[in-house]
């Protein structure tokens, strides 16, 4: 019985290599491309928070310049209500007492509404 | 300056009597808050040596604040109110513009740099009052006088 023997002038090559085409741009430039845009964001998040810090001071300056002028109003009306208060209960008690030991300013805890609305 | 909240405020308790006649009268600013961050900065360039002497006043007077510095009070008010009415006579349009915008934008002023431009320029123009913001870096533009901003 003839043995097999390979064709005339030997096998084609064996295809074990794949044929697929290589799609996009080379890895590294992939990485570059991140590497770009992601140094573009931090810059201009950079820049937003300098920016927002700015605008922070711009606001609290703006409470500043502002803080005597609301702080004096109320002063001046906490005042004008100790007074008051302090004329209704002479003219109640005919004295008035002393309830702290230090002299103080103290914004009142409670206050004696009156019986009926006055205003 | 006591901390306690109190139970009742003047919100819920009207109390008409004015001041003993012993202490001197001042009318009160009444203006609401977006004319006064408005005109914020022009109040603190005028009165800032009236409100560091109140302020200086009420920390010096341990608590009696309220009663010792009522004529430091009268001065802060009565500056402040001159700021607004030279404001109000010189520079009225483009002040109601810009608290306008002010009320229309959460109070934010980085909202209304388009009407705070012309109102900085009609107010150091006429009032010869900068404002200037305390502390900005020396190398960046203050900003409220930039052109273009990430905000807005």
């Amino acid at each position: 019985m003839p043995q097999d023997m390979p064709p005339v002038g030997g096998y084609d090559a064996v295809q074990y290599k794949r044929n697929l085409p290589v799609r996009g741009f080379r890895p590294s430039v992939y990485l570059l491309g991140m590497g770009v845009i992601m140094t573009y964001g931090f810059w201009m998040y950079g820049k937003g928070v300098r920016e927002k810090n700015e605008l922070g001071r711009e606001k609290q300056w703006s409470r500043i310049h502002l803080i005597p002028l609301l702080q004096a109003e109320e002063d001046r009306d906490q005042v004008r209500r100790m007074l008051a208060d302090k004329q209704r209960e002479k003219e109640l008690l005919g004295a008035n007492l002393k309830v702290y030991h230090n002299d103080r300013f103290v914004r009142p805890t409670y206050v004696a509404t009156p019986e009926n609305v006055t205003k | 300056m006591s901390t306690r909240v109190p139970r009742f405020n003047k919100t819920s308790l009207y109390d008409t009597t004015p001041l003993p006649d012993d202490i001197p009268k001042v009318k009160e600013i009444g203006a609401s808050s977006a004319p006064l961050m408005s005109a914020a900065f022009f109040i603190g360039a005028r009165c800032k040596a009236y409100n560091d002497d109140y302020m200086q006043c009420k920390t010096e007077s341990n608590g009696r604040g309220e009663l010792e510095c009522m004529k430091e009070g009268r001065k802060v008010t009565r500056c402040a109110a001159s700021v607004l009415e030279d404001i109000n006579k010189n520079c009225l349009e483009e002040f109601k513009k810009h608290w306008d915008c002010l009320e229309n934008n959460n109070q934010q002023l980085w909202h209304c740099r388009a009407q705070e431009r012309p109102f900085n320029k009609c107010v150091f123009d006429k009032l010869n009052l900068e404002k200037t913001i305390p502390g900005t870096p020396e190398n960046v533009t203050p900003v409220h006088l930039r052109k273009y901003q990430k905000f807005s």
